[in-house]
């Protein structure tokens, strides 16, 4: 275990066009940790981490267009992915195959997310709904209105109890999953906002924005917690920690910076993409945080516990 | 021998709207030496200070000439509109608006090659701006290069999603180009093999053991190919308003098309 943030392995070239989205899962079964990623050149990758470094599993082959959105299942046996082409396709990460292919109708997948149970996934569409799709089913199951704009990202709270959506202009809708109200509405920025998070305890939620702000807010109350500058650029994702302590949060300005949740200070950056650094995920015990971008290259970090 | 050539080219690559904004600038300063000739000189700021305002007025001369192309290019001056801009670039050479808006009027004009160059260039200096992957798609699908537009469109839908012509409009078009493209391709290369299976068929291989009524067989086998490949030379790609691809046969009707193979089988026939 280490004492210092620091660059543990780098994976350049890991498709052959920029990596737009990556995931971080455990399986249950066995133990063994997954990172998927997904890019321009269609591609969903699947890639083993073990012995400090990444092993290619799976190419997952299926999308027309470049993938923008994926995420585990919790016991790490099924992971999503929504492309451009308008479709949202699940994957049995033990044998590699398609298990699904929902169509979600022009312009109605961006953000995938598999609630906490992994029954369902929620996604993003167009005209501000959030669809919910069952796993089981592969068929929209319900879907709530935001009334608002494009909904860029998506976010379960892992106690199950709220979903929270953030839009193009700004704005942050959270819902009541049991009884699918609209609890409230933020006004959270002035631009869009690619990336949003709970943390584990599901009390704070950090939003991520192109005005280059991070701001979190306490979710019981709705109110504003922080706003946190540092970076140069848009910031395209965040991802807490599994402790609550920290989260990181990546950036257009080449950058992946990883911050104090009590504090709400930078406590280190790391400058290793050669390009806009689109996703960035911690694994399922906070030791290690794997990040992608427009440089098609996988990073590795290794982070004190 | 020969000399070497460096000093004699110093100068050269030097901009000439800048070496005249330049020599302004030095003539100004020295009006205002002269007046204030008696103050002791800070020799350490001045030098910094007027790299300042050359660049101020570099930016502030550049904004003028964009401006004027716009204007140039909006009565349908497209070349003058050219002209200003390039001068513009010249004083700014990282300002990516200049480049995406050289690119389209370039694309009016006709000019396919430097008009995906100058977008490229707005690409280039403002990466996350969604309108110049837009215009740099554009002028892609102009030159023919439809891959790279589907991939420039899609970075830019990437970066604003809930832009809707981008989605119905540029993304649409270029992946039925995308498709037709594809289709043409593998009709050629249907067309390549059943071509090659005629000339190279195994039944014309020298140690062929021929008895008569395997003569009989290969002959209908390469009369088969041959009526394959004819089919296969008369059939085109075809795509209907809704952008569905189709097989067509074009020419004369398949009726009397037939004709020609059944001559040349009663030829292989008589050999």
């Amino acid at each position: 275990m280490s004492t210092q943030y620091s660059i543990l392995f780098k994976q350049e070239h890991a498709h052959d066009d920029a990596i737009w989205t990556a995931a971080w899962g455990k399986s249950e079964a066995d133990g063994s940790e997954t990172i998927i990623t997904g890019s321009l050149d269609d591609m969903v990758k699947v890639w083993k981490w073990s012995d400090e470094k990444l092993e290619l599993q799976w190419t997952l082959e299926g999308h027309q267009l470049g993938v923008v959105s994926v995420d585990i299942s919790q016991n790490g046996a099924i992971a999503a992915s929504s492309s451009l082409d308008a479709h949202i396709r699940l994957w049995d990460l033990e044998s590699g195959k398609q298990v699904k292919s929902m169509d979600a109708g022009p312009v109605d997948a961006w953000t995938v997310a598999f609630s906490p149970d992994s029954k369902h996934i929620a996604t993003g569409s167009h005209h501000g709904k959030v669809n919910i799709f069952g796993v089981e089913s592969g068929k929209k199951e319900y879907s709530l209105d935001t009334r608002g704009k494009f909904i860029l990202s998506i976010a379960y709270s892992p106690d199950g109890k709220y979903l929270a959506s953030g839009a193009i202009d700004g704005i942050i809708n959270i819902f009541d999953i049991a009884t699918g109200k609209l609890l409230h509405t933020l006004e959270g920025h002035a631009m869009p906002i690619r990336s949003l998070t709970f943390s584990p305890d599901s009390q704070l939620l950090a939003t991520a924005s192109d005005d280059g702000y991070i701001k979190i807010y306490d979710v019981q109350h709705a109110s504003l917690a922080g706003t946190l500058s540092g970076h140069g650029s848009w910031v395209l994702n965040v991802a807490f920690s599994p402790d609550n302590t920290h989260f990181v949060s990546s950036s257009s300005d080449k950058s992946v910076k990883v911050w104090d949740a009590s504090t709400r200070t930078c406590i280190n950056t790391f400058f290793d993409h050669q390009d806009q650094v689109w996703s960035v995920k911690y694994n399922s015990n906070g030791s290690k945080v794997v990040s992608a971008g427009d440089d098609r290259a996988i990073h590795i970090y290794d982070c004190p516990l | 021998m020969a000399s070497f050539g460096w000093k004699r080219k110093i100068g050269e690559r030097v901009s000439k709207s800048a070496v005249q904004q330049f020599e302004a600038e030095a003539e100004k300063l020295e009006e205002e030496d002269g007046a204030g000739a008696d103050e002791e000189v800070d020799w350490l700021h001045a030098i910094k200070r007027r790299r300042e305002v050359l660049l101020d007025d570099c930016a502030a001369k550049s904004k003028r000439l964009k401006d004027e192309g716009a204007l140039l290019a909006e009565e349908g001056r497209h070349w003058e509109a050219v002209k200003k801009w390039d001068e513009a670039i010249q004083l700014t050479p990282d300002n990516s608006q200049i480049y995406e808006m050289k690119s389209q009027v370039l694309t009016m004009l006709h000019e396919e090659f430097p008009a995906v160059k100058a977008a490229e260039m707005a690409v280039k200096f403002q990466p996350l701006w969604w309108q110049a992957w837009q215009t740099l798609g554009r002028a892609q699908l102009n030159l023919g290069e439809v891959d790279l537009a589907v991939r420039s469109f899609q970075t830019a839908i990437h970066l604003c999603p809930s832009e809707s012509a981008l989605w119905q409009e540029d993304l649409k078009w270029a992946r039925t180009l995308q498709k037709q493209q594809l289709a043409t391709k593998e009709k050629m290369r249907q067309e390549e093999e059943t071509k090659t299976q005629i000339l190279n068929a195994p039944e014309l291989q020298q140690d062929y053991d021929f008895e008569t009524d395997e003569v009989l067989a290969a002959c209908v086998a390469i009369a088969e190919r041959q009526t394959q490949y004819e089919e296969l030379k008369r059939t085109a790609v075809v795509i209907d308003a809704e952008g569905n691809l189709q097989n067509v046969v074009s020419g004369e009707g398949s009726g009397g098309a037939v004709t020609p193979s059944e001559e040349k089988f009663v030829k292989a026939r008589g050999l």
